[in-house]
């Protein structure tokens, strides 16, 4: 059984933030503009990006919310109506709520009735997971379609309330994601027939390093050498808070070890046969940052394997780095703005730093004449 | 593709070892006290056990470097040439290893006296084995892994040493000193690869060589744990 994505969707909230205007919604800590942003941002290439956080800091869409705007968006588009969906998976790397799993939220925010839920938790590969789900589920004959949505608000963790409530001047890796990261939902819908031009997924392969390596991203963990191992050790949130638990970190200097792994995923999947380096028309890469682009290029010419810049497409630089939204929000504009030809071939990945998780998909572009 | 390594061959093997290194380094972040480097749980006395523990596979490595030149007969004259030169290049930077120990605030006798351990026993029975094979073109795959290392303890491990043990870089000069000669020893590496890798024999037989020191190399630092210093 095959399964192919017959439509797709996307929820941007807010007008484009360029880089002069971010202090503006996100605040300055302790009243003081920011000394690493311009680095970052030089680094990341990104130039503008959506909050939907104001500058107030009031949620102007949650996270819950804008999931379901992308999930219409995609459902809009398509040819399944509500009643007749089988399957609703759906990502984030933090809810509205801690429980109950953000998949019944959107569930009830679409207001789609009698379908099986799945959620997945993570952090840029966890819309990767969700799709997976669905695709299996498919393809096992469970289901005959599935809509996966993965949204993400990350501007809550980067108001400056949230630092100066940690107390001193953020470090670097407390910072870093600061000017990464901003708000996004992207949506797929899958069926086990293709609708007009249609992709068909033809396999999605993750590959973990947990077990190797330490955590690279992180919320809820203890900076230091303090006696609690987690945010909820604490005898209460206020302390965790104080104490820097609840920021978003990212150690920096294991990032390299991600384009290392990225790479040797590609080298493992050719050398399984599962991807022919020219045979490849577009690559889908969800790096975070134009830095690892260059990094990652650069290797894969080093193993004779790399993909020409022409054939690259990303939407970082103008959507912002939504993490696990990324590759959708990416795929959708994709899409939208090109004209693709049957048997053309899409490769994604996404790499994802929380603990060495990389995702990688294969699409070939098929037609069906009579949708 | 890439532009030092240009045969078909070639680059097959150089993704072959490509891959065989990440796997190694994997392996390495679950050797235990390259995990306490890695968490910055590092002592000045893992540093001294640490030394004391790859004085022996420094040594030794020069010598199956050399015999390793030894075994390439005429139709391989270029290559012998290459691999006395990079033997000669090494073949004392223990030397160097010794005083970082002892800067470090080791005791001079102390490292003089250390033995092989297990791990280095293994290492270097199949090195001076596999270097004794006529014309052994697997060696690439050794030298891949040993100067991968080189270039991992000058970017990476000195950093993560001084930081840990508060050094000033007086006591890492050893790993230091490696990543200052090793891009050139690289180039070289690539030139080899061409050169020695025809065909799936020899593919095979580089990365079976490279694997099998990666593992040996990972189980030599895992004996650091294991045995007395």
């Amino acid at each position: 059984m095959s399964v192919y994505i017959t439509s797709t969707g996307h929820h941007l909230p807010g007008e484009p933030v360029d880089n002069a205007r971010i202090e503006e919604v996100l605040g300055r800590v302790h009243g003081k503009p920011s000394r690493l942003k311009r680095r970052i941002l030089e680094a990341n290439g990104i130039q503008t990006r959506h909050y939907a956080i104001d500058a107030e800091h009031r949620t102007t869409v949650s996270n819950g919310e804008m999931a379901a705007l992308a999930g219409r968006d995609c459902l809009e588009r398509g040819y399944v109506p509500d009643p007749r969906l089988d399957m609703l998976s759906v990502a984030t790397s933090q809810g509205d709520l801690v429980l109950p799993g953000f998949g019944s939220m959107v569930q009830a925010e679409l207001g789609l009735p009698d379908l099986e839920l799945h959620t997945s938790h993570g952090i840029c590969s966890s819309s990767m997971m969700a799709l997976k789900a669905a695709y299996t589920a498919i393809r096992a004959g469970e289901h005959g379609n599935a809509l996966v949505v993965a949204s993400e608000l990350a501007s809550r963790l980067f108001k400056a309330s949230r630092f100066e409530a940690a107390g001193a001047t953020p470090d670097f890796d407390a910072e870093f994601l600061r000017w990464m990261l901003s708000d996004g939902a992207g949506a797929l819908l899958l069926e086990d027939r293709p609708r007009g031009p249609s992709l068909r997924i033809d396999w999605i392969r993750g590959i973990s390093h947990a077990d190797a390596f330490p955590v690279c991203m992180s919320v809820g963990r203890p900076n230091g050498r303090g006696r609690f191992a987690s945010w909820q050790d604490y005898p209460s949130y206020a302390e965790a808070e104080a104490d820097g638990a609840l920021l978003i970190r990212q150690d920096v200097r294991l990032l390299d070890r991600l384009v290392k792994l990225g790479v040797d995923g590609l080298l493992r999947l050719i050398d399984e046969g599962r991807v022919r380096v020219d045979e490849v028309d577009h690559l889908l890469c969800h790096y975070s940052s134009h830095h690892f682009r260059g990094r990652i290029f650069d290797l894969l010419t080093q193993a004779g394997a790399a993909i020409p810049e022409k054939k690259w497409y990303t939407n970082l630089y103008t959507r912002g780095n939504t993490g696990c939204a990324s590759l959708f929000i990416m795929l959708d504009e994709f899409l939208r703005s090109h004209e693709l030809a049957e048997g053309e071939t899409l490769l994604c990945f996404v790499p994802e730093s929380g603990r060495f998780n990389n995702v990688y998909m294969h699409l070939t572009v098929v037609r069906e004449d009579t949708p | 593709m890439s532009d030092k390594v240009t045969t078909a061959e070639g680059q097959a093997c150089l993704q072959g070892l490509l891959r065989t290194w990440f796997d190694f380094e994997r392996q390495l972040s679950r050797v235990p006290i390259i995990q306490r480097l890695e968490r910055g749980r590092f002592t000045l006395e893992d540093h001294r056990r640490l030394l004391c523990h790859l004085r022996q596979q420094v040594i030794e490595g020069a010598r199956w470097i050399t015999r390793g030149a030894s075994s390439f007969d005429r139709d391989f004259a270029d290559v012998r040439s290459l691999v006395i030169e990079h033997a000669r290049e090494e073949h004392r930077d223990y030397e160097m290893l010794e005083a970082d120990y002892v800067a470090a605030g080791g005791e001079r006798e102390a490292i003089l006296a250390a033995e092989r351990n297990a791990g280095s026993e293994a290492l270097h029975a199949f090195m001076m084995y596999r270097a004794g094979q006529p014309n052994p073109v697997d060696l690439i795959g050794a030298m891949w892994i040993i100067e991968g290392l080189g270039q991992k303890m000058a970017a990476d491990w000195a950093r993560r040493i001084d930081a840990a043990t508060g050094g000033d870089g007086e006591h890492t000069r050893f790993m230091r000193y490696h990543g200052d000669n090793d891009d050139a020893h690289l180039d070289k590496l690539y030139a080899l690869i061409d050169r020695l890798c025809r065909g799936e024999a020899d593919r095979r037989a580089i990365l079976r060589t490279a694997r099998v020191v990666g593992r040996l190399y990972a189980l030599q630092l895992e004996e650091v744990d294991h045995e007395p210093a």
